[in-house]
């Protein structure tokens, strides 16, 4: 290794642990409120280390709610939005990255305007639909649509069936391979880092929704975790403390998926894809 | 996107449809219902809406264009448009650029120090938005934030950020780059996604570290630079919980937000014909940024996979 | 391109043609407004209530503690709370009632009554009132609480809880600084006096304590400033601001309340304009002498060791007046079972729910702020005292006020707060046009 490479290596390192200390802060202050009592959060000046830490707020905040039936609710919730996200995304991506048929440029331009009304707008409409199908109150408007696909992720994957090279798939179609055999073989092993990402997006935004539950979930027997933790602040006070403890906690889920599906970002395609 | 365009079909009368238009259909099929059930029924009910006067309590009285009309001497109407864009110019290439800057960054280090610095850059994405946006307003109080009282020690007088109408849209904007770890995973995804043996050919052409990023990077890249741009525009046009939840708009409108505004007539002053209306204003304005985009994609979006 | 754009107008011109059909056959009401069917309900079956409640966290607690002595004692009927915690409270029942589906008892705060009340979102209670089977004595109210639920004369909500507007006091300080503490009967000038001998500067000119930590441009709050000084901000009819927000009244509401930060500078500059109350925290932190507020932060006060808590009456200016703040309950007008909703209310609103209340907030009955021992507290009896000065809010005089004129003072007060230099005068005059031309493009 050269002189200059390694001051090159260091002058990396050390930018990346800059930049992951400043972006740590927030979590870090988070932590530190979530031990203080109520009265203490606004101190000036501002103090790092709570006196003494309040641990009481943890187990206080995780039961005067019952977080454990939330975190299951939404987990229950979120798989089923993984799951229906990667089948369907998955075929429709492949289908507007690979196939050629009339209409379908048009098709995409249509899905990307999908992404383009603000929720609040088609709230109402679409609460009058689940509410004709007898949804309200199940967890089907959260979860049913995802087997639709979601524009979002079909323009992602999209984006990355695009830029794998088509080699691949004529010599399986030659060996007489159907499409369903090579979106499932070939196109979906080969695109790994975007399923790990289109899995964490998907966890993570349906792990926070907020909108969707409040307004289809109205019996607090199915509430989500977001749901939960606005009960800790109302109209005139708010219990800071609780709030912050319990968004930690609940957070924790989504930190420990996006850890372990680590490996498949990058193992993906250079592991499995190109190898010759 | 272009080469339905760019090749001539060949023309096969004794056959309707083509095998593969077939399966292209089968395979969308679930989108389309979806789209038909989920997606197109609210769009049209709120086209239709914003025909209306509709405070969502009595039925909605049929006004015509009156709700477009008004836009134009609405005052908040012009503000939450300026206020958007004015983000969305400061965010998107902040954004892209800062993402690009994380993710190769991070490509540099060994595969072990990825995973910390991609859990650490990506932490406060995933906290829920409500709770990180309060610990942000914290940050940014201005006689008790941490902020504030790390500038005092340096001897600066920090300004009132959040509180005061000049600072407060650079307060968000502060605020949202914490955010850039989503980008920067999607970046590295697409780095990833380079064949290795690009670099290799471009190596045993002679090419430097710079060269090979302009050679064969950046245009590997392009696709995710576009996917992230799209969104990135169409995200922030929409911006909503953080000013909802840290500013509510103020102070003096400084910050907002056009989806901030609709929603606020929508369910706090109970106009949802003009929330509507307002809606379908902002549809037509990133439809038509999308397609600016989307059009120019062709010029500079390369795409590994395209039948050349 | 061409092709695409094509597509998409298509699709546009479609969506119009089914939108505008619907619009002349008045169809959106059908597509939009499903009303719920009856559910046939089994002989013996319970008859499910659905309660809505903006209230969250600890605050459910009384609400699960009244529902179970009301079950136990109607085992006929099963009551659900939905409950939705701060600010999408109203998002939420605004589409439920929209798709024909809202909870059958809905609360509601004062600020909202007439706006949902003049759209037929509740029944009127009258009949049920004065009903044989289940009537209910609505002497027994405390002062002022049943005033919020009307709308032109008739009750539609019964009162959950409420607050007046008062000022604590940090004895601590007021001792340190040797003053004597608030009574009954003083003024703004002995407030100002009282907050300019508490607010403390140190050597560089930094002020170290504050005399009084003010609410921000928290419009509804500043109604007792108007009210105080003899002002109103809309006229009696309901249809006119010029001439009332702009007034000479209102002029020296809204001075003296702007001179307090920039001019005597004994109140911090508001930490948060957003925050309900200005999200100052000095008071909490012991450098504040004063603060005017609502009850709700109360028990917390009582909890900090930074302070010793004294409650203090409103000063009064040309008038001695205050301001309260009401949480209810009415039957929406969808319910299916407005019967059985009305037996849980008139418990949960009444003399037995009261009994559960008063240990969360003020109750709302007479004879149960006696009994407990509040009338004569020290620190609840100043509260229950405000009661018998109350003014009317601006928001009884029109359904409309929440779009035309809180906006409009909101930013007066916004811009006097920010702006040392502003012009009072002027800004008021603007509001009322604005918040005039609004109203008028409304009714």
């Amino acid at each position: 290794m050269s002189g200059q490479e390694r001051w090159r290596r260091w002058l990396v390192l050390a930018l990346l642990w800059g930049v992951a200390i400043l972006f740590l802060i927030p979590l870090l202050w988070m932590l530190s409120s979530s031990l203080k009592p109520t009265y203490q959060i606004f101190e000036t000046p501002p103090r790092w280390i709570p006196n003494p830490p309040r641990w009481e707020n943890y187990s206080e905040a995780l039961t005067t709610l019952p977080f454990a039936l939330y975190i299951r609710n939404t987990a229950v919730i979120t798989l089923l939005t993984i799951v229906g996200h990667l089948l369907s995304c998955t075929l429709i991506a492949y289908a507007f990255a690979r196939l050629r048929a009339p209409g379908r440029d048009a098709l995409f331009v249509v899905m990307l305007a999908t992404m383009m009304l603000p929720y609040p707008v088609t709230m109402t409409p679409l609460y009058v639909i689940f509410n004709r199908l007898g949804w309200i109150n199940t967890i089907l408007p959260l979860t049913a649509p995802a087997f639709f696909g979601s524009a979002f992720y079909i323009f992602l994957m999209r984006q990355f069936f695009m830029t794998i090279p088509r080699d691949f798939e004529d010599a399986a179609r030659i060996d007489g391979a159907n499409t369903l055999q090579i979106i499932g073989r070939i196109m979906a092993p080969m695109a790994m880092p975007a399923l790990a990402t289109v899995t964490i997006f998907t966890f993570q935004a349906t792990w926070n929704d907020f909108l969707a539950p409040l307004i289809y979930l109205q019996r607090p027997e199915l509430y989500t975790v977001t749901l939960g933790l606005q009960f800790f602040r109302s109209t005139y006070t708010t219990n800071w403390a609780y709030l912050m403890a319990a968004s930690l906690v609940t957070t924790l889920p989504v930190i420990v998926v996006f850890f372990a599906a680590q490996r498949y970002f990058i193992e993906g395609i250079t592991l499995t894809g190109v190898k010759g | 996107m272009h080469t339905a365009a760019s090749t001539p079909r060949p023309r096969r009368r004794w056959l309707p449809v083509r095998r593969e238009t077939l399966t292209f259909y089968l395979l969308i099929s679930p989108w389309l219902i979806g789209l038909l059930s989920f997606t197109l029924i609210p769009i049209v009910a709120s086209l239709g809406f914003s025909f209306t006067r509709w405070d969502m309590l009595s039925p909605p009285e049929p006004i015509g264009l009156r709700n477009y009309a008004r836009m134009l001497d609405d005052r908040l109407f012009w503000q939450s448009l300026s206020v958007t864009v004015h983000y969305t110019l400061m965010y998107v290439p902040s954004e892209l650029i800062g993402g690009l800057l994380l993710a190769l960054l991070m490509n540099q280090v060994s595969t072990r120090g990825i995973r910390i610095f991609r859990t650490i850059y990506y932490m406060p994405s995933v906290l829920s938005g409500v709770a990180f946006v309060v610990v942000w307003m914290w940050l940014f109080h201005p006689e008790a934030g941490l902020i504030n009282a790390t500038l005092a020690m340096v001897g600066i007088r920090g300004p009132r950020w959040l509180v005061d109408p000049n600072t407060a849209l650079t307060a968000l904007w502060i605020m949202s780059l914490w955010g850039l770890g989503r980008t920067a995973v999607i970046y590295l995804a697409g780095l990833r996604g380079i064949p290795r043996e690009l670099y290799e050919a471009a190596a045993i052409d002679g090419a430097g570290t710079w060269q090979s990023f302009l050679r064969v990077t950046l245009p590997m890249l392009t696709p995710t630079i576009f996917f992230n741009l799209v969104l990135s525009v169409i995200a922030t046009f929409q911006t909503f919980t953080s000013a909802f939840v840290a500013t509510n708009g103020g102070p003096l409108d400084s910050t907002l937000f056009f989806v901030l505004y609709l929603y606020r007539k929508a369910f706090q002053e109970f106009q949802m014909g003009y929330a509507s209306a307002l809606a379908w204003v902002l549809f037509v304005i990133i439809l038509a940024l999308t397609l600016v985009i989307v059009r120019s994609g062709r010029w500079w979006v390369y795409y590994e996979g395209e039948d050349r | 391109m061409l092709k695409r754009l094509s597509f998409i107008l298509l699709i546009s011109i479609l969506a119009m043609l089914i939108a505008g059909c619907a619009t002349t056959e008045g169809g959106i009401v059908q597509t939009v407004v499903v009303t719920a069917t009856p559910t046939a309900r089994p002989e013996g079956a319970k008859i499910v209530l659905r309660v809505g409640t903006g209230d969250s966290g600890e605050g459910l607690t009384p609400h699960f503690r009244i529902i179970e002595m009301f079950e136990a004692e109607n085992p006929d009927i099963q009551v659900q709370l939905e409950p939705v915690g701060s600010g999408d409270y109203y998002a939420r029942i605004l589409t439920q009632i929209a798709a024909g589906d809202p909870p059958d008892l809905l609360q509601i705060g004062d600020d909202a009554v007439p706006m949902f009340v003049d759209r037929g979102a509740f029944l009127p209670l009258d009949g049920f009132i004065a009903s044989a089977d289940y009537p209910l004595d609505t002497s027994i109210y405390l002062p002022g609480v049943m005033e919020p639920g009307k709308w032109n004369g008739a009750q539609y909500l019964l009162p959950k809880d409420f607050s007046p507007m008062a000022i604590y006091y940090n004895k601590k300080l007021f001792d340190a600084a040797g003053a004597p503490y608030p009574q009954e009967g003083w003024t703004w000038d002995d407030l100002l006096a009282t907050a300019q001998q508490l607010t403390v500067t140190d050597a560089n000119g930094n002020v170290t304590q504050w005399g009084i930590q003010l609410p921000g441009p928290w419009t509804t709050g500043f109604e007792y400033w108007v009210a105080a000084a003899g002002g109103r901000l809309i006229s009696e009819d309901g249809s006119t601001f010029i001439g009332y927000m702009d007034s000479p009244e209102v002029q020296t509401a809204v001075q003296f309340y702007a001179d307090l930060y920039n001019k005597y500078k004994v109140a911090p500059p508001p930490a948060d304009m957003n925050a309900f109350g200005g999200g100052n925290s000095e008071f909490d932190n012991g450098t504040a002498a004063m603060r005017l507020f609502g009850r709700w932060p109360q028990a917390g006060m009582k909890q900090n060791p930074n302070i010793d808590l004294g409650v203090a009456p409103l000063p009064a200016g040309a008038e001695r007046a205050g301001v309260l703040f009401w949480g209810g309950f009415g039957i929406s007008a969808l319910s299916d079972n407005p019967e059985a909703a009305w037996r849980f209310l008139r418990y949960y609103t009444g003399k037995e729910g009261a009994e559960v209340w008063k240990d969360w907030a003020l109750p709302t009955v007479a004879s149960v702020a006696e009994s407990s021992g509040l009338s004569t507290d020290p620190v609840e009896g100043v509260w229950l005292n405000e009661l018998n000065h109350l003014a009317p809010r601006a928001y009884v005089f029109t359904p409309y006020w929440g779009q035309t004129a809180d906006p409009a003072l909101r930013r007066v007060l916004e811009s006097v707060i920010l702006d040392p230099n502003a012009n009072v005068a002027e800004l008021l005059a603007t509001a009322a046009q604005e918040a005039q031309a609004a109203l008028d493009d409304l009714r």
